[in-house]
This record gives C-alpha cells, sequence and structure tokens, in this order.
C-alpha cells in the first residue's frame, strides 16, 4: 500500500512538474524581421519604463502629458509607462518573466555587456530611418555599437569622466576653486594641502561594485594606455599590464595613500559613499562623472555653491578619458512592430526637447518645479548647434551653477573620448576592483605582480567567451 | 501539595501510556495483517482512500513542485545550459563547472569561507551557550537578560551590517578606533585591513545572530533534570563539575544540531560581506555567495552561478553527511 501511494505521489509530482514546466517556459522571442516588413500602422502596445516616482510630480506629471500627446500624434501606439529602472540584479529575470519594459534606460556601462550576450534589440536600420537619429554624434554612437558597427541603443545624454572636487574645501585648503589642477602632479600637491589644511580627505577613489576598475580605466586612458586591444581576427587581448599606464595610475594611487597619506582612511567604497563623503565635505577630490552635480546637491545634501568639475588631468600620451551617459535600448523580447513603435517614443521623449521649443521648455520649467537640476547638456549628443538652441530655449529655467561647471566644459573640445573595453568590460573592472584595494591597503603590494595576475585573469575570463 | 501534584503527574502519565501500550501491538499486528493482504491495483487504491490522500496532498505537491523542486531541477538543468534567456537555451555538457574550476577566484573563495566557518565556529558557537548558562543562573533578572540578548536579533539584518560598517570606521573617528585610542591603541583598518576582515564580519554576525541562539540554549538548559544538580551538589561538586558533567552532556543534542546549522550558515555567507565590504579588500572577503551572486548579476551567467550553487550545494550534503557520521555516537543519548 505504501509503495502504491509512493508511485502515485511520484506521478503526480510528474505532473505537477510537466504543468509547471508548461508554465515557465518562455515564450519564443519574435525574431527581428526585416523594418520593410514591419507595419509601423498596427496597433501596438509598447511599455516604457523610468516614469518619474510620485516624489517628483511635476515631472512625472510631464511624462505622463507627453504620453497622450505621443498617443494623439500615433493613434495605432498605446504606451504603458512604469516606474521600472535599470538595475543589474532585476534586469535578467524581467526579460526572462516578459516584465522588461519595452524600452528602458540603462548606463553607459552596461550596455556592452547586453550586446554580448545578445540581451538587447538590434536598432540598426531603425536607427538609419530616424532622421533626428541618424544625426547622433559617431563618437558618443560607437558606446552603443559592437564590432560590426551595429546599433543597440540610443544615447541621449552623455559626460565624460571629470575630476569632481568640493568647492568650499579648496577655498578652506588656500587653494583657488576657480583653478582645480590639470595635472596629475598638481592633483597631488591639492591633495596633501587640503589633507594638511582642513579635516576632510584629499582625494579618495571609488574601489567596491566594479567601480574601482571603471576609475583605474579611466586614469589609465589618461596616463596613455589603453585595457583591450581587438586584433585584426576580432579577438580580445587584455593588455593593462603591458602598456605601463595602468601601473602609473597605481603608483599615482601608491604615492596619494602612502607616502602624502592624503586619501584618508577608508578603502573600501562604492560610488554612494565617495558621494556621500563628498556631499558631506569630507572629500575634497575624486574621479567620477562629470553630471555629479544632480546626485551631489539633491540626494547627498552639497551646497551648490561647492560642487566644482573638472576636465580629467591628462598626461602627455593620455588617450583621453571614458565617456559615461545614459542609453535607451530596447528589450529584445519586442517585436519588430514595438521595436519601431519604442523608438519613436525614445526619438519623442528623449530628442523633441532638442528639436522642439515648447518641448524644451515643458521640460525644463517641470524639472525646475521639481527642485531638481536644470542645466546645459555637458557633452553634445546630437552636435554643437542643436544643443546651444537648447541651451537657449531653457535659459530661463537654468538653476545650476553652470559657470561652476567652466572648468570641465572648456576641456571637452580637446579631451578625446574612449570607449570602454569592448569585451568584458565589468569582469576587467572587477578584477581591477581587487587590485585597486591591495595597493591601498597593503603598503607592499607589488604592482606588476598584481597586474601580471589580473591580466592574465581577465584574458582568462575573455577566452572562456 | 507538591506531593500531590506529582502523583496526579503521574496517574496522568500512567493514563496516558497505559492505552498507548495496549494498542500498540494491535496496532503492529493490524499492519502485518494489511501487509500481507496488500494489492497493488488501482481499484483497491482508490477503495482505501487513496484519491482522499492525493486530494489532500495536492496542494501541498503543488506548492513544493512549483516553488522548490522545479526551480531545483531548472537549477540542475541550467548548470549544463549557455542561455541568455533570449534565444534557445545550449546544451554545452560540463562546459559551466569547467569554467568554474578555471576561475582563480574560486580558490580564494573557498579558502575564504573556510575561514569564516572557521572563526564562527571559534567565536560564534561558544558564545550563546556560556551566555545561556549565565543567564540560567540568574534568578529574577533573567527575563530582562533574555530580551537585552535578544535585542540585536530585532534590528533588520542590513541596518546592523550598515551599522557596524560605521563602527569599523578605520579613521580615528570609528566607535572601536575611538574605545581603542582611550588604551593608547590603534587605530586598526578593521574591515580595511585583510587580515582582520573575515574575524571582523564574524563579531558582526554573531553579534547579530547569537540572541535567538540563546533563547534556544536556555530553552534546552531548562529540560536538564534539576535533581542531577541537587545531587551533583550533595556530592560537593563545584560549577565547574556540574557545568561539565552535567550541562554540557545533557545539552549536547542541541549543541551538535546548532553547530551543524552554524556550518550550513556561515558556509552561505553573503549579506554581511556583501553589504561591508563588498568582498575586498583585495577579494579577502570574497565568500562562496558572493561569487555565484558575482556570476548571476555582473556577468549575467547563470549557468556559471547554478553550476556553483550545485556544487555548493553538493559540499553541504557531503559536509553535514560527514559530520553526522562524525558525531553519531554523541548523539546517542
Amino acid at each position: 500500500m505504501r509503495l502504491s501511494r509512493r508511485c502515485v505521489a511520484t506521478a503526480a509530482l510528474g505532473t505537477t512538474m510537466a504543468l509547471a514546466l508548461g508554465a515557465c517556459a518562455g515564450t519564443d522571442p519574435e525574431s527581428e524581421g526585416d523594418p520593410a516588413d514591419v507595419d509601423t500602422d498596427a496597433p501596438v502596445t509598447i511599455t516604457v519604463g523610468n516614469l518619474a516616482p510620485t516624489e517628483n510630480p511635476e515631472s512625472r506629471e510631464n511624462l505622463l502629458a507627453m504620453v497622450e500627446e505621443f498617443e494623439a500624434d500615433h493613434p495605432n501606439i498605446t504606451v504603458e509607462p512604469e516606474e521600472t529602472t535599470w538595475s543589474s540584479d532585476t534586469f535578467i529575470p524581467m526579460l526572462q518573466g516578459g516584465t522588461l519594459p519595452t524600452t528602458l534606460e540603462i548606463p553607459f556601462t552596461e550596455i556592452q555587456a547586453l550586446i554580448g550576450r545578445g540581451q538587447v534589440y538590434d536598432l540598426t536600420d531603425l536607427v538609419a530611418g530616424s532622421e533626428a537619429l541618424s544625426q547622433l554624434d559617431p563618437s558618443i554612437l560607437a558606446t552603443v555599437q559592437d564590432s560590426d558597427g551595429n546599433i543597440y541603443g540610443v544615447p541621449y545624454q552623455a559626460y565624460t569622466m571629470g575630476l569632481v572636487y568640493h568647492r568650499g574645501l579648496f577655498t578652506e585648503a588656500g587653494l583657488d576653486p576657480d583653478s582645480p589642477p590639470t595635472t596629475w602632479e598638481e592633483v597631488r600637491e591639492a591633495a596633501q594641502q587640503i589633507t594638511e589644511n582642513t579635516d576632510a580627505t584629499g582625494f579618495a577613489t571609488m574601489t567596491t561594485d566594479n567601480t574601482g576598475g571603471w576609475t583605474l580605466s579611466t586614469l589609465s586612458y589618461a596616463f596613455g594606455g589603453a585595457m583591450e586591444e581587438v586584433d585584426d581576427d576580432g579577438n580580445a587581448n587584455a593588455i593593462f599590464a603591458d602598456t605601463g599606464a595602468t601601473a602609473e595610475a597605481l603608483e599615482f594611487y601608491r604615492t596619494l595613500r602612502w607616502e602624502d597619506e592624503s586619501m584618508g582612511a577608508n578603502f573600501l567604497m562604492n560610488q554612494d559613499d565617495i558621494m556621500n563623503d563628498l556631499g558631506a565635505g569630507q572629500l575634497a577630490m575624486t574621479v567620477n562623472g562629470a553630471d555629479s552635480y544632480g546626485n551631489l546637491v539633491v540626494n547627498r545634501g552639497l551646497a551648490p555653491e561647492d560642487f566644482g568639475v573638472a576636465g580629467l588631468p591628462q598626461s602627455e600620451d593620455a588617450l583621453g578619458t571614458l565617456a559615461g551617459g545614459a542609453i535607451a535600448m530596447v528589450s529584445p523580447n519586442a517585436t519588430p512592430e514595438e521595436a519601431a513603435a519604442a523608438l519613436e517614443w525614445i526619438e519623442f521623449v528623449k530628442f523633441q526637447r532638442y528639436l522642439n521649443e515648447d518641448a524644451a521648455v515643458e521640460f525644463a520649467s517641470s524639472r525646475a518645479a521639481d527642485d531638481l537640476p536644470v542645466y546645459p547638456p555637458l557633452l553634445p549628443v546630437l552636435g554643437g548647434e542643436v544643443e546651444e538652441q537648447y541651451t537657449e530655449w531653457i535659459a530661463e529655467y537654468i538653476n545650476a551653477p553652470v559657470e561652476q561647471f567652466e572648468p570641465y566644459t572648456s576641456t571637452i573640445a580637446d579631451i578625446p573620448l574612449v570607449p570602454e573595453p569592448p569585451v568584458k568590460a565589468q569582469e576587467l573592472y572587477a578584477t581591477l576592483d581587487a587590485v585597486v584595494q591591495a595597493v591601498l591597503t597593503e603598503e607592499d603590494a607589488d604592482i606588476d605582480t598584481l597586474l601580471s595576475e589580473a591580466q592574465t585573469s581577465v584574458q582568462q575570463q575573455i577566452d572562456a567567451g | 501539595m507538591s506531593d500531590l501534584t506529582a502523583h496526579a503527574t503521574s496517574r496522568g502519565r500512567s493514563a496516558t501510556t497505559t492505552p498507548d501500550g495496549a494498542a500498540s501491538p494491535r496496532g503492529m499486528s493490524g499492519t502485518r495483517g494489511l501487509t500481507r493482504r496488500r494489492s497493488r491495483t488501482p481499484i483497491t487504491w482508490v477503495r482505501r482512500g487513496g484519491l482522499s490522500t492525493l486530494v489532500f496532498m495536492l496542494p501541498l505537491l503543488i506548492a513544493f513542485g512549483f516553488f522548490s523542486w522545479w526551480p531545483i531541477l531548472r537549477s540542475v538543468m541550467m548548470s549544463l545550459q549557455r542561455t541568455n534567456f533570449v534565444g534557445a537555451a545550449e546544451w554545452i555538457g560540463w562546459t559551466n563547472f569547467i569554467n568554474v574550476f578555471n576561475d582563480p577566484l574560486l580558490a580564494t573563495a573557498v579558502w575564504n569561507t573556510t575561514q569564516y566557518t572557521l572563526v564562527s565556529v571559534l567565536i560564534g558557537f561558544p558564545v550563546p551557550i556560556l551566555l545561556a548558562i549565565f543567564i540560567g543562573e540568574l534568578r529574577r533578572s533573567r527575563p530582562v537578560a533574555s530580551v537585552l540578548v535578544y535585542l540585536p536579533v530585532i534590528i533588520p539584518p542590513v541596518v546592523a551590517v550598515l551599522l557596524w560598517k560605521q563602527f569599523y570606521a578605520p579613521d580615528a573617528n570609528g566607535l572601536f578606533n575611538q574605545v581603542l585610542g582611550w588604551f593608547g591603541a590603534g587605530p586598526l583598518g578593521w574591515i580595511n585591513d585583510v587580515d582582520l576582515v573575515i574575524p571582523a564580519i564574524i563579531v558582526q554576525a554573531t553579534w547579530a545572530g547569537f540572541g535567538g541562539t540563546t533563547i534556544i540554549y536556555l530553552a534546552a538548559l531548562r529540560s536538564v533534570q534539576t535533581e542531577l544538580y541537587e545531587a551533583a551538589e550533595m556530592d560537593g561538586a563545584k560549577i565547574w563539575r556540574r557545568f561539565w558533567h552535567i550541562t554540557l552532556p545533557q545539552m549536547r543534542g542541541v549543541m551538535l544540531i546548532m553547530l551543524l546549522l552554524q556550518l550550513i550558515g556561515v558556509f552561505q555567507i553573503f549579506a554581511e560581506p556583501y553589504i561591508m565590504t563588498g568582498g575586498g579588500p583585495a577579494n579577502r572577503s570574497v565568500s562562496v555567495l558572493m561569487l555565484i551572486y558575482r556570476y548571476a548579476f555582473i556577468q549575467g551567467d547563470y549557468g556559471k552561478a547554478t553550476a556553483l550553487s550545485l556544487l555548493l550545494a553538493l559540499a553541504l550534503c557531503l559536509l553535514s553527511a560527514l559530520y553526522l557520521w562524525a558525531t553519531r555516537r554523541w548523539s546517542q543519548t
């Protein structure tokens, strides 16, 4: 009897499993069809992420009003906005569960990994067919392209890495906040002076959550060395241990940490920790995205007059600086019709304000009403003339002290924009996090050995595919 | 009065034991009778109530099947696949396992996790036992002491970890460094120090968890027969001998289970290093579970993540079996 029940239980379990299996099986994604076959007049519904939360009512209302306007212009498209934002923890579960919005905003740092894993829609043909989007700045567009030049996203906002600093601490230390350091030696001297004359840390760098490697890559570019190179056969090679530039950047850290003791005592810091310290006036300088103004002033309590940003110091043979920014991506599960509608929406919601005065004013005024920062784009995405016109339209609503951005904006034209390492950038950053931490926490750390081991490790990860 | 109570209790006991004792042999013979007449046809199965049993079991089967067994089976499948959750998954054999074994960080993570476990056994295992014995000795203040000991458990884990991250601040203003400063020592790097990071994390984890364990030990202590202590006291046994010869042997069953649970728990340590150090400095606090997290959520490689998860589950099964085998003689009371 017991055996018989067990058999039945097993059978029942099997049935349950089969049912569950059926329920869980993902639907096959639609293939990305020929744009010529796409029926752009067919009724289609798209979900769009990044709806502002209720804490920012004006921005939320602005987007909802744009949805209405867009739907009036495109009667066949229904737009369902939601508050979903990018997070590496939830992206794949949403993708698999079928709840990923048709279009979502993601940071520059993520797009290449998504391209590598095939988790983003190929927009090449759709972008080529759009008048506004085909004007995108080629060097910025490069961040969303694979090695064959296919386009996988729409970069709509861009900046480069810069030297973010606390003007109040500069003044307190006897430095001129209008003349921030322009060489790494000057950064070192300023850090020393701030450490000596104030209670704050002179210079600090992020070290955890892959940001240590990200910043080190930025410094490596500034010291003249790439992180990876792709050979003629398309094989990527990690080269950061061979160029000498990454070692120079680490030597810079080592000098400030162990000789000058101007980097404070905490060497396990992610972006939030660094931003909090800057906002609280406990840190004077760091390397970060030049658009940190909003984060620092709105979220970390930094007084607007204390925000300073300068172009990233460049050594003589520097390659340039790493770009950052935001990209609108389209779900790989989207049908060609949904993708086409999503691109229409992206163009409308992200670029209309650069081309239409009313949209520009509406966008800027709602942000200003929510006490969110309004300032001209740091890096022109659609070219200088378009952005100049846009800046004129929103001039009345600019609420950020743009003259304090001048040490940064004056260098933009001179510092080339360098994309992220093309293959397994996040793995490279994670591996280099540990190297940066080792240099900052172990006085006798052997930089060359650490880099050599890290390069071998990254190469293994690249080769593993 | 006490005699009366004892008498009533003993009568109560005998009243329950007698019918059980009488029913037991009948039950046995009844089962044997059924066994002889056992038939496996579906009709007899239905007639004997198999169907209603199944109906009652169904919610359980569905719940466990859907939320427990299916994900486990799915993990096993995924560990043998390469998938981006967009196209069809590709079966790639043992490649994920090979990639896991080829990861230079695996050895670091395993060694770190072993150290977490060893340090936690050294620090975390004796603390609740000693505290429970101490609180057990208290008379009037026992309830207050129990509440005070249990308090850290009430603090949400993430808040507790962030709080301790502040305590461990490596500059002279950090709480622990200020205390050290009073004695002219420090400042120490704490979680910034490659040698101190694992003990520092374990101290926090012990602080956060010892309240619950202490309460369990306190309950176990109450089951120790007080007559044994009284007899030992009359024989002139001091507190240490009473602890060694009565308390410990009486509690060893609970202690062995608690130790096993602790080993399994610490082997899966994640939140503390993830929040406090992110695995640093220089990967010195990366645990196996953090590596699994990185595979899945940083590298987006669920195949590799599930492969390492299965290896960890296997290691824990082996550890548990080995532990139960090694302690089988002690567990028999």
